[in-house]
């Protein structure tokens, strides 16, 4: 147990952030008499921006937080590294209370510990794409040769070195984005921020930096907050993802239990376009071993094998390779299920059996 | 789309008509419908509004034109109060009937003097009757003409007010259609009919055109309405002058000397530091462009030209000096170029950390916008008063005064650009451990910095439209050259001390423009 806990990179228990003038009678209000967001905007006039947030975040995952905008994802990244203060609620990142951090202390903790990457890229139009990335090593007080050293190294890994000596203007979008990632990694910091990093690009770019992130991080075992609106991004990139409406999460969980146990209607709707493929596995879709009945032209013993964790996508592929039905084995090697073209054709469709 | 759904729209439409006109709205929906199918002027006659006129457009919160005909209608009116009583003329007859008495005045003293027997005294008195007489007759003529001109003018007075009318019946449901369409977007405006603005129209109406109609037909009005008061409020009313003599302007002009005085002597201590604060800047400006030989001088200056802006702006600031140097005023021009110089860096001294201010703070901001209007808008002229009153004469108040004038666009443009960072780009920076410090230098600076050069570019070529100003404080240099040449109304003088300022604000201003537009190429 208390080595979970050691493991939560990030927690953040009950946060609330109320935008408004009156944000403490407001604050009381709601924790006194369970005020809604209605009632609080025609009370106060002030508009509850995060409600009762709460989420741990375990190291090296990625934790994504997704939700249709104003859906309070963006102002819950910022509370990360407190670009915005909570009205409540409390806040640690790697074991320190971000709410009592001051001045000097904070701004070390956001250069040392937390890069953030933004939706705009935010970079520097006046500087070159090195000094760019080398901006959060300078904000540290670092010589000027280290942050070559240390941008030249982030440029490789994002595959972007041969351009250093260029302006911004000078890229295109992806690689500009490229950029901002590569500034976030300099400071090599444990945490990596991302808001809607890849929501301005264009699809076709936008996969690939999905890749590229993806690779990245399981290079680099960086612990991850990504917000995107886009739900399959989400469950392209995220070990875990959030889903957030009107500033309150609605539901927390793996991909899968998104897509196959969505919490309520909201995010039944959201999941509904979503392709199973890669999210639903043998195992939940497969007919027992035991009780299958063989077709009259089917023979289990020609059937091909496939684990019990293989997804819709690699089914159809060995489905297409036979006539047999796919026999599926668990861990062992045994033989626990069965799943024919008519099942499978069912689960692509359903997710379910 | 099917007919009846049209049809609904089309109702729906008339619905909305109806609500807009609230009374008579049968009328209006019909005239607005004739107005909407209609390319170009729609002819559409309002017999209400024809009649009423600017009371229509009150009742109805049209306002434009209630005002517009007010003012067209008095027109018509005062043409007709002059054709009807106007006394176009009123002294010729008066005239006529004082030289007629005088005329027969003459005759009996002639008459007296050849019963007398003194003959040639008589003739002198008859003749002097017989040029009266010619006199009288042209006063009688033109008094004949002036009444035949009354009725000209009335009956112009009349068909201005037909047209008037016509204008009003037919302009009317065109710009009541209009405000419809402006209500349909805002529904603040006015709909329907309202009595309250009748009312207030009608007295507004009672306020302007009796006392309008009074001044322009009746001899004298003033008189004339202290007789319509019987005298009550003694024997004139002056409706032609405000009745108030300069009593007040003398007492707080007199008050205004004294403060000064007083300021002047309080603080001299201050004033006299700024001075010489001042004085020490133009000094060592002079000492840099006057002491150093002029071809040392010279060639630094085409240097820089060269540098900053290029070898065309090279060639043409080598003529200019060539031209300030052969017209000999070359050491005039170089006072010149110490006073802007001195005006300009103590504006960017100052300008560029109030702008940064200002910049980051909306309420210093949105205090120091009307003191920035104010030393842009005030003419010259009026704060060299004070000036001269609390620095004296001389050349330090003549930088003063051109970095009243000249300071407000570094400060604005600074402020602007300040502004204008991208709110991204700063949350950006504070992500990465900013400080405010860091955040100003690392990012706002530069990010601001192409706005902060358009604001010192006009900096400096205000403060030079503020050199002739400034000679008249006793400012030396080419400005003195040329109020001198007004003075004196010496042409020659003047053009060429005017090439000499243009060439010296030309040079300027290329080199400035040169290193902006390198800057802003990414050079």
């Amino acid at each position: 147990m208390n080595e979970t806990v050691n493991d939560d990179v990030i927690v953040v228990n009950g946060v609330w952030k109320i935008f408004g003038a009156d944000v403490d009678d407001a604050m009381q209000a709601i924790e006194q008499r369970g005020l809604s967001k209605s009632q609080v905007l025609d009370e106060f006039g002030c508009v509850v921006g995060l409600a009762d947030c709460s989420f741990r975040v375990r190291r090296g995952e990625i934790f994504c937080i997704m939700g249709l905008s104003g859906s309070g994802k963006s102002t819950l990244v910022r509370h990360l590294n407190r670009l915005i203060e909570p009205t409540a609620g409390q806040i640690s990142v790697l074991g320190k209370d971000m709410i009592a951090m001051k001045g000097a202390e904070l701004r070390e903790m956001r250069a040392r510990n937390l890069g953030m990457v933004f939706q705009h890229m935010a970079l520097l139009p006046h500087r070159t794409v090195r000094d760019n990335v080398g901006f959060p090593l300078q904000v540290r007080g670092e010589p000027k040769s280290q942050r070559w050293d240390v941008s030249q190294r982030c440029l490789r890994m994002v595959n972007l070195h041969g351009y250093e000596d260029r302006f911004p203007h000078e890229l295109s979008g992806g690689m500009q984005q490229r950029v901002g990632l590569a500034r976030a990694l300099a400071s090599d910091p444990d945490v990596l921020l991302m808001d809607e990093p890849f929501s301005a690009l264009d699809p076709l770019i936008r996969r690939q930096l999905q890749d590229q992130f993806m690779a990245l991080s399981a290079e680099l075992n960086k612990t991850t907050v990504f917000i995107t609106h886009d739900l399959d991004e989400a469950i392209r990139i995220g070990n875990r993802i959030a889903i957030m409406k009107d500033g309150r999460i609605v539901q927390i969980g793996t991909p899968e239990d998104i897509v196959t146990k969505p919490a309520d209607d909201y995010v039944r709707d959201f999941v509904e376009g979503i392709s199973k493929l890669k999210l639903v596995f043998a195992h939940t879709i497969m007919e027992p071993f035991d009780s299958y009945r063989p077709g009259p032209n089917e023979d289990l013993r020609q059937s091909p094998r496939a684990h019990h964790g293989t997804d819709l996508d690699q089914l159809i592929d060995i489905a297409i390779t036979t006539e047999q039905p796919i026999v599926i084995n668990d861990d062992d090697g045994t033989d626990i299920g069965v799943i024919n073209k008519s099942t499978l054709l069912a689960g692509i469709q359903g997710g379910k059996a | 789309m099917t007919d009846t759904a049209i049809d609904a729209i089309a109702d729906a439409s008339s619905a909305q008509t109806g609500e807009f006109a609230g009374e008579n709205s049968a009328y209006y929906e019909a005239e607005f419908e004739k107005i909407q199918g209609t390319t170009g002027f729609a002819w559409s006659w309002n017999t209400m509004a024809a009649v009423f006129g600017p009371l229509w457009g009150a009742l109805r919160g049209v306002w434009g034109f209630f005002w517009i005909y007010l003012i067209l209608e008095l027109f018509a009116f005062v043409q007709i109060g002059r054709g009807l009583w106007g006394d176009l003329g009123a002294d010729q007859p008066a005239k006529y009937e004082r030289l007629q008495a005088n005329i027969a005045r003459r005759e009996e003293q002639a008459r007296e003097l050849i019963a007398a027997g003194n003959a040639a005294e008589a003739e002198s008195k008859l003749n002097i009757a017989e040029n009266l007489k010619k006199v009288a007759a042209a006063a009688k003529e033109q008094a004949d003409l002036a009444s035949n001109e009354a009725s000209m003018i009335l009956l112009v007075g009349l068909a201005v007010l037909f047209v008037v009318k016509l204008s009003e019946g037919f302009y009317a449901n065109v710009a009541y259609e209009a405000q419809y369409l402006k209500w349909r977007t805002n529904p603040k405006i006015q709909s329907g009919v309202n009595w309250t603005n009748a009312g207030i129209g009608a007295l507004l109406l009672l306020a302007i055109w009796p006392l309008t109609l009074i001044r322009f037909t009746v001899a004298d009005p003033n008189k004339w309405i202290a007789q319509l008061t019987n005298g009550l409020l003694g024997d004139r009313i002056s409706i032609t002058q405000f009745p108030v003599q300069k009593q007040y302007f003398a007492y707080l002009a007199r008050k205004g000397d004294e403060g000064f005085d007083w300021l002047a002597n309080k603080f001299g201590g201050v004033f006299d530091g700024v001075t010489a604060a001042v004085r020490w800047v133009l000094d060592s400006l002079e000492v840099l462009l006057i002491q150093t030989p002029w071809p040392v001088v010279m060639l630094m200056i085409v240097v820089m030209a060269y540098r900053l802006a290029g070898p065309r702006v090279a060639i043409f600031t080598a003529a200019a000096l060539a031209y300030l140097a052969f017209m000999g005023l070359w050491e005039i021009s170089m006072i010149t170029v110490a006073l802007i110089g001195a005006g300009a860096f103590l504006c960017i001294l100052f300008g560029i950390p109030l702008g940064i201010w200002f910049g980051k703070s909306r309420r210093a901001y949105a205090l120091a916008e009307p003191v920035l209007d104010f030393m842009q808008t005030m003419p010259a002229f009026v704060y060299l008063i004070p000036i001269i009153a609390f620095f004296g004469t001389g050349k330090p108040p003549g930088v003063l005064a051109t970095i009243i004038f000249a300071m407000p666009p570094v400060i604005r443009l600074t402020a602007l650009g300040m502004r204008g960072v991208p709110e991204t780009t700063k949350e950006a920076a504070v992500a990465f451990g900013c400080s405010k410090r860091q955040l100003l230098f690392f990012v706002e600076l530069p990010l601001a910095l192409p706005s902060i050069m358009t604001g010192i570019n006009q900096t400096i070529l205000m403060s030079l439209s503020m050199v002739v100003i400034a000679s008249l404080i006793g400012a030396e240099g080419l400005g003195a050259l040329i109020l001198e040449a007004l003075q004196y109304a010496a042409k020659g003088q003047g053009l060429l001390g005017g090439l000499a300022i243009l060439f010296c604000a030309m040079v300027i201003d290329r080199i400035a423009q040169g290193v902006y537009r390198r800057r802003a190429g990414g050079g």
